[in-house]
């Protein structure tokens, strides 16, 4: 870091050096604590809210912050605004060492401090910006709002400020030393504090049952008036296009052995083999009378013996939809491997619809159903080292904290 | 180049040094080169003089940038530190200093640091030509319009090295995109400044100057009716480019390539090329009001009583007044209009502003031809 | 022996054996990707041969975490998703829940429910807008977006106590009732709005670079705008007059009149004016509403614990990108069995390749902008 750490050393020990070198450290703080350059370095819902604190009305500028830079190499601060899952953490880790030292970091919003509404039952992100690089200021909230953001900031300031040439900035030490220990020894006094007053509570209320007051009445709790709903009866609206039995019989006519999954439904959902699938596809997609062109989505759901994949298909052009459900049975494997292989495979709808491309990798990365002929079958959302497959019910990993009941 | 030879400052130096010298004992004097040193004092003041010029704007440009901006935008600025935020830049630029500087890795280290320094070399080099004032300027070359087209050159070898010399995609994308741009947008900068050069008869700063001095519409965007406002905002259009500057800015283009050439520069590497694209600001801006605006001419009217009163005032306040206004119309400018692609920045080069150049030079001669000139 | 390699997810064969391909990385954190989207651009010089996302740098596992919640808790979870459409988002849940449960909704509460969901959109429109005039170079314009927004936003924060993640709507209609003070300031919202739209749509409709930066850049024909499954304003902007809220209308939207804007030429200009036409189109819609909100409940009788009947359910809105659909599958519980979003943005997401193809890497700043994607709600 240059020339700072030396200042003190030559100068200290000279009479009336201290009060110089306290004078150096002040104009450098003031000018590190007033010109903190933030990164551009968002994920989710807190970029939202950092982004309206740099707009006209917040106006991040005031405090001499508004110069976001896009390249981490000439940034001073990183707000770190949303979650960072595990995919992004070594991106992140990767963006704090690019910054040039001294830098200071502010975690935004309650997914940086714990994990937030994602903490329990999630096996993709982190608890916590702390895990990933050293924070200086935390801010609760989801999303914090954008005056929270600038008590961060002025935080950060005063933190800047106490800072000394004789105790030079040096990276990760703000992760080990002591303030760490700080926080450790505050979190214990309050606890002593704690024990302490549940004794004296406790205490009280024990004097209050054997001895209480001359004057006193019990409360009585009134309960509040709590609104009351009327129960309304449901309209439904009209489906568009064919109706169900229109559909089905029409769908019929191409392939003989399926069947309507759900009766009760509005919307078509039939049930196909694994062989007919694909050429039912194909009917639905070029019969005049349907046109199903669209694709709404595949998905699957795993029904512990079996998977249920389901592509919802739509025309455009009438409006009605179709679900097309394929029941896939599980290979029989060892129960040690189960969990992390791949358990049945299928036909790809690419062909028909370029759509399933993406949709098809999302099924294959959560349950781990291989489809055939797709051209880029990949994991989508997570690492191709990822072990298992998240929404199978057998799934476990053991970044998984259950939440406590 | 030696300094001018007729500056105040120059003859008063070199009166005296033989003078102070001639105290000197008996036996060395035939050994003292007097000129020589003379020469050199004079070289040593004009230094200082460029480096305060060209330093001092710029913090008030970057203010002056920043308020602006704010105030377009429906915002206030920097605010708390000083009044009105006044000392923001000075935060700034202490934090810069004292930042981490390193090169990143596979970085071609010599280059990646002589980039910074060049950058800073052509600005200053081109300060040394523009009349201030009557007496103040550095050097007043014949050849001023040439020598500020080869600094400009010169300019963009900054770019392209750091860009190279960064190991960086975005970094060498963005070289070679302001590389073709500046080499682009050079014709049409040089073919106004030959319009120029062409009206006033002469190529030297001091003499365009001169031959605008007068009454306000003896300078040139008036001077030569309607040629002279068109070749004026040919002159910005392309300036624009040439600096580098919003909208043109392709070769920084924050949102396609994070920064261009200085993504991989940090703390006093960056802010050099932050500080030069200031300066450069401030030396187009200079020489638009030279070629244009009348330089330090004030402003008269041919009411003997306002004129006087008009040119009581020091030319060098009216020579920054109207550079700080030019400054003003290049800011309204970048914060204004967004950004064209790098093909359609070329064809507007090429397909229109070269051949609308070309055609106000033919204007130019059939202006002096014709005598359409305002006497 | 070609010196190109392809990376992972790249498909076209190497153009020439001569010429050296160039790769670039944008992303994770990149200004012009709107969040954690990572785009790999393989490049013949400026030209753009194709483009591979690398998508899951936000995937928060909220499906398998829903498994876990109550359904009335993961409404919550739907807020995260589309953050600028929040509200939306609420609806399209409680749109499935409602269906699945038989659950009518009082009247007042679809009142309600149109019109926090119209502003939302403009809202949304409105950052669309503002990004698409930053990611074109104008920083100016990337404020003006976000200036009105901020008034949406009070109105917002006023009704449902937040600015962004709302959490709002509930199956039978909404949490709380609207204050007294929403109907006048919605109005004079309205009121500003009109004049401020009016200023933006001469500042960049008209803007000659704007247009040539946009005018005939990413175009996405009609047949490819179906077959990648785009929606929305994207989907639109490609000639199919395709809108839940007219073609399969939920809520009141089939009482109301307003139109349905199509363009035809598929580029990234007519996915700018689309979004501008929609903007003027909600605020039509709120004109209706606002004078006749009904007095009386503004929910129907709540469950001490709500529950699903066996089955599975599909509801789709149609939120400010497009094509919002829920499926859930219970089991009975209280906690859904297997909840799965059709988000918006990952369909439209998809046709980017074919929309980039032989653009310059600038237009891509371009086509993603008018895209529009938001990526939590892709990754979910």
């Amino acid at each position: 870091m240059g020339i700072m750490p030396f200042i003190p050393k030559i100068l200290d020990p000279v009479p009336g050096g201290k009060t110089i070198v306290n004078m150096v450290d002040y104009v450098v703080n003031w000018a590190r604590a007033n010109s903190l350059w933030p990164l551009t370095y968002g994920t989710s819902c807190c970029a939202i809210e950092m982004m309206s604190s740099s707009m006209a009305r917040y106006d991040i500028a005031r405090f001499g912050s508004e110069v976001f830079r896009d390249s981490p190499r000439q940034a001073d601060l990183f707000i770190i605004a949303g979650t960072i899952t595990e995919r992004m953490a070594p991106a992140v880790q990767m963006l704090w060492e690019q910054i040039p030292g001294p830098k200071y970091s502010i975690a935004m919003g309650a997914c940086t401090i714990s994990g937030g509404p994602f903490r329990y039952d999630n096996y993709a992100v982190v608890r916590g910006a702390e895990q990933v690089i050293p924070v200086d200021v935390f801010i609760p909230g989801c999303p914090p709002r954008p005056e929270a953001l600038f008590h961060g900031l002025l935080k950060l300031r005063e933190k800047i400020m106490k800072e000394s040439s004789r105790n030079v900035w040096k990276e990760g030490a703000l992760s080990e030393s002591e303030e760490r220990n700080r926080y450790k020894e505050a979190a214990l006094a309050w606890a002593e504090l704690e024990k302490i007053k549940d004794e004296e509570m406790a205490l009280a209320r024990e004097q209050f049952k054997t001895n209480p007051p001359e004057n006193y009445v019990p409360y009585k709790a009134v309960r509040v008036q709590k609104e009351t709903f009327p129960e309304i009866e449901r309209v439904n609206i009209q489906t568009q296009g064919k109706s169900v039995e229109e559909l089905f019989k029409i769908a019929e006519t191409y392939e003989s052995d399926i069947k309507i999954f759900d009766e009760s439904s509005d919307i078509l959902d039939i049930v196909v083999s694994k062989e007919k699938y694909f050429h039912l596809a194909n009917s639905l997609k070029n019969d005049e009378n349907i046109k199903l062109d669209y694709l709404i989505d595949i998905t699957a759901v795993d029904w512990n013996d079996h998977f249920d994949v389901i592509a919802q298909l739509m025309s455009t052009k009438f409006g009605h939809k179709v679900f097309l459900r394929v029941a896939l049975s599980k290979k029989e494997i060892s129960d040690e491997t189960k969990a992390t292989s791949i358990l049945a495979s299928l036909e790809s709808l690419t062909p028909l619809y370029p759509a399933a491309d993406f949709k098809e990798r999302e099924v294959y990365d959560m349950f781990g159903i291989y489809f055939e002929n797709h051209p880029d079958m990949r994991r989508l959302f997570l690492d191709e080292n990822f072990k298992g497959y998240p929404l199978r019910k057998d799934f476990t990993h053991p970044h998984i904290i259950p939440k406590p009941v | 180049m030696l300094p001018s030879v007729t500056h105040p400052i120059g003859d008063f130096v070199r009166e005296n040094v033989p003078n102070v010298l001639g105290y000197l004992p008996d036996f060395i004097q035939p050994y003292i080169p007097s000129a020589e040193i003379a020469t050199l004092i004079n070289i040593i003041i004009c230094m200082v003089a460029i480096a305060v010029v060209g330093i001092a704007p710029v913090p008030v440009l970057i203010y002056m940038e920043r308020k602006v901006c704010a105030h377009i935008q429906c915002r206030l600025g920097p605010m708390r530190l000083g009044p009105h935020g006044v000392l923001q830049l000075v935060a700034d630029i202490a934090k810069l200093l004292f930042k981490e500087v390193y090169a990143p890795k596979g970085a071609d280290k010599f280059l990646f640091y002589l980039a910074p320094i060049f950058v800073l070399t052509a600005p200053f080099l081109n300060l040394c030509v523009i009349p201030f004032d009557k007496n103040l300027q550095v050097a007043d070359l014949s050849v001023a319009i040439p020598f500020i087209l080869a600094m400009n050159g010169f300019g963009i070898l900054s770019t392209l090295l750091g860009g190279w010399a960064s190991n960086n995609k975005y970094s060498l994308i963005s070289s070679l995109r302001s590389g073709a741009q500046i080499i682009s947008y050079e014709i049409s900068f040089a073919m106004i400044l030959l319009l120029v050069v062409m009206l006033a008869g002469s190529a030297s700063l001091g003499e365009i100057t001169a031959s605008q001095s007068g009454h306000f519409w003896d300078w040139w965007i008036f001077k030569a009716p309607v040629l002279g406002l068109l070749a004026f905002i040919m002159f910005l259009v392309s300036s624009t480019a040439e600096l580098n500057r919003a909208p043109f800015d392709i070769a920084e283009a924050e949102q396609e390539l994070t920064g261009g050439f200085h993504t991989e520069y940090n703390g006093m590497a960056f802010a050099m090329f932050y500080l030069a694209e200031y300066i450069n600001l401030f030396t187009t801006s200079c020489i638009a009001t030279v070629c244009f605006l009348g330089g330090y001419h004030a402003p008269t009217i041919g009411i003997l009583a306002i004129d006087n009163i008009l040119n009581f005032v020091p030319g060098i306040v009216w020579f920054l007044g109207k550079t700080f206004f030019v400054v003003w119309i290049y800011m309204m400018f970048r914060w204004t209009f967004v950004r064209p692609r790098v093909d359609q920045l070329m064809a507007l080069e090429w397909k229109f502003l070269l051949p609308v150049n070309l055609l106000l030079l033919i204007f130019g001669v059939v202006f002096l031809a014709f005598g359409w000139i305002l006497p | 022996m070609s010196k190109n390699i392809l990376l992972p997810g790249f498909r076209e064969p190497p153009v020439d054996e001569d010429f050296e391909e160039f790769y670039i990385n944008m992303g994770p954190q990149h200004p012009s990707t709107h969040g954690a989207l990572r785009l790999v651009v393989r490049l013949d010089g400026e030209k753009i041969i194709e483009v591979v996302p690398h998508l899951g740098y936000i995937h928060r596992g909220m499906e398998k975490q829903a498994e876990k919640l109550n359904y009335i808790q993961y409404i919550m979870m739907s807020d995260r998703q589309d953050y600028l459409t929040a509200i939306q988002n609420n609806l399209g849940v409680c749109l499935a829940l409602e269906k699945g449960a038989g659950i009518g909704v009082p009247e007042r509460a679809e009142y309600i429910r149109v019109i926090l969901a119209e502003l939302s959109r403009i809202a949304s429109h409105l950052v669309f807008y503002a990004c698409f005039g930053g990611d074109l170079g104008g920083q100016t314009v990337l404020l003006y977006g976000f200036k009105e927004r901020e008034m949406i936003h009070d109105i917002f924060e006023e009704v449902t106590g937040s600015r962004l993640t709302t959490n709002f709507f509930r199956p039978g209609g909404s949490n709380k009732d609207i204050p007294d003070t929403f109907v006048p300031r919605v109005k004079a919202l309205l009121k500003h709005l009109e004049g401020a739209l009016s200023d933006y749509d001469r500042l960049l409709t008209k803007n000659i670079a704007a247009m040539d930066r946009s005018v005939g850049v990413g175009v996405l024909s009609k047949e490819d705008a179906i077959a990648y499954g785009c929606s929305g304003p994207v989907l639109r902007a490609s000639g199919v007059s395709y809108d839940v809220r007219k073609n399969d209308p939920y809520s009141i939207y089939s009482s109301l009149d307003f139109n349905v804007p199509v363009f035809y030429n598929g580029d990234c200009y007519d996915r700018y004016l689309i979004r501008f036409q929609e903007m003027y189109e909600s605020i039509k819609i709120i004109k209706q509403c606002i004078d006749k909100i009904p007095n009386g409940p503004y929910r129907s009788k709540e469950k001490p614990i709500f529950k699903l009947p066996n089955g599975s359910f599909y509801a789709a809105t149609e939120t400010a990108k497009g094509l919002y659909g829920t499926y859930v599958v219970s089991t009975g519980g209280n906690s859904p069995y297997r909840i799965h979003t059709r988000s918006p943005s990952f369909g439209n997401l998809a046709a980017l390749n074919t929309m980039a193809k032989g653009q310059r890497l600038s237009d891509l700043v371009t086509i993603l902008a008018t895209i529009d994607p938001v990526i939590p709600e892709i990754d979910r």
